[in-house]
């Protein structure tokens, strides 16, 4: 970074934290990043690595037992929706319509119902689920109703999007769809992302930079800038490019050959 | 509720009564009339009352406005006692649901009244709240209060940590957190209780009218009934308590319905 630029967005600096127990685990260990402003970033890293320790760390969740993390400069000391943080389990208000559960945060800010109205037909356009807004989430599919706790988020107009495998459970084709949705979101809405996830093709497919985290306890092993033009589309996961950086990406993570040998 | 629920639930009751009326006829002059109470013998009871004598002895109940005039008088405690324990309890179960503190100290208490029945209660009652309707309406809102205070405490215990997590990182402080997420994650056990606390209460207003028990009442009705011998009384008392339980829990089935249609429905 050269002198003068603006802080990073998002910063960690030698994290560690150890969950605390019969048997202490260290989850994280000297672990540093920066996301600059407007970076897509995806975290890739094995189950259990940490990945979502990191994330419920930046929404301010946890306390880094070590190094410090901060967010636009300032120290990050509670929850605060400057950080929008979709967790990785379903927490869709199910008792709330889909349009009460976009406007949540704002209510949470104390706008008016105007306003909040507007904000939330705009999302909801944005996703397609204009047809819904009245719907109670039961009738969403399990990935729409993960994009709805996207714009949920996205509804308080936060400085940076936490996203913590949002698309995990869903299968290939929904996942798929979900990602295409997710990056539209993303070229209409230039947010900075931090996308935690185990799947090295989604990493690849919608990220600028791709962090690979060793196992347990948690650092960033390697970086991947990932230079593939947008808008990405299926061509895209078998390009080429896309195939050779897949591979890095697999190696770097200790994939390769696993099973061979 | 769908309308085949409602059918099946009604074939149910024409048919058991069906078999009673039934079984009333084949025992008529064939049962004994005459019982030995424990010091003395009771003359003309009739054991199963055809529906011939239960339509005589209710006609009088109607015509001389004892059984209407019960049931207002009864009804009235029971909503009273519904409506104040279910208040408390509510309360109560959401403070305790939300400080573990207080969950502590309520605890031993919550386990003692539990398993207190009404009638072990109720001459502490007579002592502390006199002979008026206090006593009768407390007592019910006691039982009422233990029942919803656990309906709603749990509720609050139970609502998953999810919620509470994305409802914080959008920015909600406690309050909103409360109003929004809390409670009405907590609603539908809140209202199941609520149901089951509603039962209660009419288990409850039958001991509970036995304090001062006088006319008209639907307590003092059966325990009249019980002190002549008087089956068709009887009867009609219980059938009167049972078809407004019928009503009550239709009422709080209802209410449950309401506040959970947000939720899945099990087929």
């Amino acid at each position: 970074m050269t002198a003068g630029a603006p802080p990073p967005i998002l910063e960690a600096v030698d994290v560690g934290y150890c969950y605390p127990g019969g048997t202490p685990t260290q989850a994280l260990e000297g672990l540093s990043l920066e996301i600059a402003d407007g970076e897509f970033v995806a975290l890739l890293g094995p189950v259990g690595c940490g990945k979502t320790t990191l994330l419920r760390i930046f929404a301010g969740f946890l306390q880094p037992a070590k190094g410090r993390v901060r967010c636009s400069g300032a120290s990050i000391d509670g929850p605060g929706w400057q950080r929008g943080y979709v967790l990785q389990e379903e927490a869709i208000f199910p008792w709330m319509t889909v349009r009460q559960n976009v406007e949540f945060g704002l209510l949470a800010k104390g706008l008016e119902p105007d306003d909040r109205g507007k904000v939330s037909d705009e999302l909801l356009e944005l996703i397609g689920l204009t047809a819904f807004a009245d719907a109670y989430p039961r009738e969403l599919s399990t990935g729409m109703s993960k994009m709805v706790e996207v714009v949920r988020v996205l509804a308080t107009d936060p400085s940076i999007l936490l996203l913590d495998e949002p698309f995990g459970a869903l299968d290939a084709q929904t996942r798929q769809r979900m990602q295409d949705a997710l990056a539209q979101l993303w070229a209409q809405r230039r947010k900075t992302v931090l996308f935690v996830t185990h799947d090295a093709e989604e990493a690849l497919y919608l990220a600028d930079r791709v962090l690979v985290l060793s196992p347990r306890p948690g650092r960033v092993k390697a970086t991947f800038a990932v230079e593939i033009p947008r808008p990405r589309s299926l061509d895209t996961r078998f390009s080429p490019e896309f195939l050779a950086l897949k591979r890095q990406i697999w190696a770097a993570a200790g994939l390769e050959g696993r099973f061979i040998r | 509720m769908s309308w085949t629920r409602v059918r099946r639930a009604v074939i149910g009751l024409v048919a058991a009564s069906v078999l009673y009326v039934l079984a009333a006829e084949l025992g008529r002059g064939r049962l004994p009339d005459r019982i030995w109470l424990g010091a003395h013998y009771v003359e003309n009871v009739q054991l199963l009352p055809t529906w011939r004598s239960l339509l005589e002895e209710g006609t009088f109940l109607i015509q001389s406005n004892i059984l209407v005039e019960s049931v207002v008088v009864s009804t009235r405690r029971v909503v009273l006692g519904l409506l104040l324990g279910s208040i408390a309890g509510i309360l109560l179960g959401l403070l305790t649901g939300a400080a573990s503190r207080l969950e502590a100290l309520a605890d031993p208490w919550v386990t003692f009244f539990r398993f207190t029945p009404a009638l072990a209660l109720l001459p502490l009652y007579v002592v502390w709240f006199g002979y008026g309707e206090s006593s009768k309406v407390l007592l019910i809102a006691t039982n009422v209060a233990v029942i919803t205070f656990l309906g709603a405490h749990h509720g609050v215990r139970g609502v998953p940590r999810v919620y509470l997590d994305a409802a914080a990182a959008l920015g909600a402080d406690r309050w909103l957190q409360f109003r929004k997420v809390i409670l009405p994650a907590a609603f539908p056990s809140i209202l199941a209780s609520i149901r089951v606390a509603t039962g209660l209460a009419w288990v409850t207003i039958v001991v509970a009218e036995l304090i001062n028990a006088q006319m008209p009442s639907l307590g003092y009705l059966l325990a009249l009934a019980g002190a002549y011998p008087r089956v068709p009384n009887m009867l009609i008392g219980l059938a009167t308590v049972g078809a407004l339980v019928l009503v009550f829990d239709l009422l709080a089935l209802l209410l449950h319905a309401w506040g959970t249609r947000w939720m899945e429905r099990a087929a």
